[in-house]
């Protein structure tokens, strides 16, 4: 595999790329702050550890996008500390908090999978360190997806109507992230080897099968219309709430590692 | 301020609430070692719970084995105790 420089590529597609990278980066630092918040939520003390486990992960997938990033012209310190929240670039999904222990693992489930997908049409990447990272970021997402399977399957116990009603109302919005599908100019330039309306059939399964593990019917959209105010290139509509922002703004340059 | 609610029979397992013993390697050279044990009420939850509390090393692999399906050689009849690591 040879290793292509960013450079060499065609300035849309190269703007692209880096919408989509920091579309995903921007997601992982949302969640990583959602799991920090519902750690005290968590049903046990193992549970503890794992929801901070996946904080810890997830923060990490957004540094390290932020890391390559660096890449297409930015510093390190910008995407991580200097955006305002106009310029954060996070799902829609994750903008509204949970309202139930089910909407959690809900909402955590669809942001996990939905970024895994597109982070998984890079693992072919010709720069082997973006190939590299899609597939250590697919190792680690194995266990939180497991972690929501696993809570699935004990809703299912009780009924689980809850967690397939979370489900319906967060899926468009998981759904919608995805975009216009119909262009793919990623795909056409040989970056991502899976097309991106390939990727959004497969969330779509994906979501079905975990709706199985409760075995209860859910009726899931094929499309979903963006708003006036969709930002293609943020993969969302209109910025971020300053109340969430406020969350996950960086907020102690002091107790950075040099 | 809203208390949080837990469903005791349906999110923590209930009174079937199950033990794994915990064993992995560092290595492929190293033995399968017992590094402790976690409770969980399904394996899914059990894989990622022992995942995230034994992460001390990078193991190059993990196993988990429920505690019920321990055969006790030396005590016949009684329920197996593992030592914790």
């Amino acid at each position: 595999m040879e290793t292509t420089s960013i450079a060499d590529l065609d300035p849309a597609v190269a703007k692209a790329l880096e919408s989509d990278l920091l579309a995903v980066a921007d997601t992982k630092l949302v969640l990583g702050n959602w799991f920090v918040m519902c750690v005290n939520n968590g049903r046990s003390l193992p549970d503890f550890a794992a929801l901070l486990g996946q904080s810890a992960a997830v923060l990490g997938h957004a540094r390290s996008l932020y890391l390559y990033l660096v890449n297409f012209g930015h510093t390190y310190e910008h995407l991580e500390q200097g955006r305002d929240a106009e310029a954060i670039a996070s799902m829609n999904l994750l903008d509204a908090p949970p309202q139930s222990w089910e909407d959690f693992i809900a909402s955590i489930y669809l942001a996990e999978q939905a970024s895994w997908m597109l982070m998984s049409g890079f693992l072919k990447h010709p720069d082997r360190a973006l190939a590299g990272l899609a597939e250590k970021i697919g190792q680690e997402t194995y266990f939180h997806l497991k972690y929501a399977n696993g809570w699935a399957a004990l809703f299912a116990e009780s009924g689980g109507e809850a967690f397939i009603e979370a489900l319906s109302a967060r899926y468009p919005l998981a759904l919608g992230w995805f975009g216009d599908t119909d262009s793919d100019p990623l795909h056409a330039a040989g970056l991502r080897s899976v097309p991106l309306s390939a990727l959004k059939e497969g969330f779509a399964r994906e979501v079905e099968k975990i709706a199985d593990v409760v075995r209860l019917p859910l009726d899931l959209p094929d499309a979903v219309e963006h708003g006036t105010d969709w930002r293609p290139q943020s993969r969302r509509n209109g910025p971020l709430s300053e109340r969430l922002f406020d969350v996950i703004r960086f907020k102690d340059p002091e107790a950075v590692h040099p | 301020m809203k208390r949080k609610q837990i469903n005791r029979t349906v999110e923590i397992g209930g009174n079937r609430t199950k033990f794994y013993e915990v064993f992995a390697r560092k290595d492929s050279h190293d033995v399968l070692a017992h590094v402790g044990s976690i409770e969980a009420p399904n394996d899914d939850l059990a894989q990622v719970r022992a995942w995230y509390v034994y992460d001390q090393h990078k193991w190059k692999e993990m196993c988990l084995v429920p505690t019920d399906a321990i055969v006790s050689v030396t005590e016949h009849d009684k329920r197996v105790k593992i030592k914790e690591v």
